[in-house]
């Protein structure tokens, strides 16, 4: 079972994970560390442990942005943000229980866009998270800023190949 | 030579600034640029972050569109959106499993005809000579600390450029406009991206140490390269008393005096017109 997820986080990201020695350096460059239920160098630990549900269930995967610091100081330049990426998939995949609900309405909210305009309406994209997550208060004064300053496009700009886009993300709904 | 012009979605919306400045200015570098006709999202995080179909698709249907409409360069604004573009790019290049991924998702094959060009590249290209002939108001008094962010040159071996050269050729840059370097520690410190709206107390942590260190290397204004290092260098923080955040391609223009300046900088959410009008600027 061990040798399973580990076979199979391997093969989808790319990425050998025999390099990791543990020297912290990941979880130490890494901005967002102290939101992670886990260091990354853990969850790699955790992956080759075979700790499926741990892994798939925890913070970690959803906090980390993608941001290659991590990446830029490892000593063996294990891909930690391409592990991720396949984690969060099959962590959907799964239907487990995410664990960061919001990070996760906001991708929705986000993909929901490009699904529907073929580009992100920033405005619709907003609204959609608030109401997703209950939290339309946050913000207001400043949502409400960056309307008076113009800077927030007032109406969606609808693309041409809109079947194609539809064609593409075929399943966004598996999101929900 | 006409180059195609791929803005991405925020220089049509809270990145407006930036997207005009830099249009603005392409005429006098003597660029032709067109902006690629029908494009779409890359897929940004959202799309990588949950589904490698999505954001392999959504980005090449962009290439195929610039091979259709004859575009032999894509300029791109967003540092995200060309990480992804390159990305896609290089795994149907190095991948035939996924060209074919692409063609039937799109109904064609990718050729690879299509050069992929940061819009930083682009200024690089011109050369300071020509750079300096658009001066007209050099940007004395002003002390930037330049923001680099993560994804101008994370990872090193999709975007091409090395951090040492490409960091001192934005220094030289800045500085042939007149301004003045800060010296900090802090240009390669991830601002939170798309955390700004789900995390945040977090990013406004990130935030306020940006502008803590900023302010202590003596800048009064942060020069960014990506519009959403812009909006959460804006509007998140709490502690740290707030710097004006600039586009590098707003002070291209301020120093060449474009008409339209005055419009795109009222639109800050941190005011920088006094810091300008303190070095005379305005």
């Amino acid at each position: 079972m061990a040798a399973e997820f580990l076979e199979e986080v391997s093969r989808r990201s790319g990425q050998r994970f025999e390099g990791c020695y543990h020297c912290l350096s990941c979880g130490g460059g890494c901005p967002v560390v102290e939101a992670m239920d886990y260091n990354p160098n853990q969850i790699i630990r955790m992956v080759q442990r075979g700790m499926r549900e741990e892994v798939l269930g925890s913070k970690a995967i959803w906090v980390c942005v993608g941001c290659f610091s991590c990446l830029s100081q490892c000593p063996n330049r294990v891909h930690i943000p391409a592990m991720m990426d396949t984690l969060r998939e099959m962590a959907l995949e799964a239907g487990v229980r995410v664990a960061e609900p919001e990070i996760l309405a906001f991708h929705r909210a986000f993909l929901g866009e490009v699904r529907r305009w073929g580009r992100v309406y920033e405005l619709g994209l907003v609204l959609k998270y608030k109401l997703s997550t209950g939290k339309f208060f946050e913000d207001f004064s400043v949502g409400f800023k960056m309307m008076a300053k113009g800077r927030l496009q007032l109406l969606p700009s609808r693309i041409k190949g809109e079947e194609q886009i539809k064609r593409i993300m075929n399943g966004t709904r598996r999101l929900r | 030579m006409k180059v195609g012009y791929y803005p991405g979605c925020s220089l049509h919306s809270s990145a407006q600034e930036m997207g005009e400045s830099f249009w603005d200015l392409m005429r006098p570098l003597g660029v032709e640029a067109i902006e690629l006709e029908d494009w779409n999202c890359c897929g940004s995080s959202p799309a990588h972050s949950t589904h490698h179909g999505w954001a392999l698709n959504l980005a090449m249907r962009n290439l195929l569109l610039a091979e259709e409409q004859s575009l032999k360069e894509l300029l791109v604004m967003c540092p995200s959106c060309f990480v992804r573009l390159r990305e896609a790019a290089r795994q149907v290049q190095s991948d035939p499993e996924k060209g074919e991924q692409v063609s039937k998702a799109l109904g064609r094959p990718y050729g690879g005809s299509v050069r992929l060009k940061f819009f930083l590249e682009m200024l690089r290209d011109v050369g300071t000579e020509q750079m300096r002939s658009l001066l007209k108001k050099p940007l004395k008094g002003i002390k930037g600390a330049l923001y680099y962010g993560c994804l101008l040159s994370r990872p090193e071996w999709i975007t091409g450029f090395d951090v040492g050269p490409y960091e001192s050729f934005l220094e030289n840059l800045f500085r042939t406009l007149g301004g003045e370097v800060a010296h900090w520690g802090y240009g390669r410190q991830c601002c939170g991206a798309h955390l700004g709206i789900t995390k945040p107390g977090l990013v406004s942590s990130l935030v306020d140490r940006i502008r803590e260190h900023a302010r202590r290397a003596g800048a009064n204004c942060i020069v960014v390269f990506c519009p959403l290092c812009q909006v959460n260098l804006e509007m998140r923080g709490r502690k740290e008393p707030a710097l004006p955040v600039l586009y590098i391609t707003e002070l291209l223009g301020l120093a060449a005096e474009l008409p339209r300046t005055t419009r795109w900088l009222g639109r800050h959410l941190v005011d920088p017109r006094p810091v300008l009008r303190e070095a005379r600027l305005l």
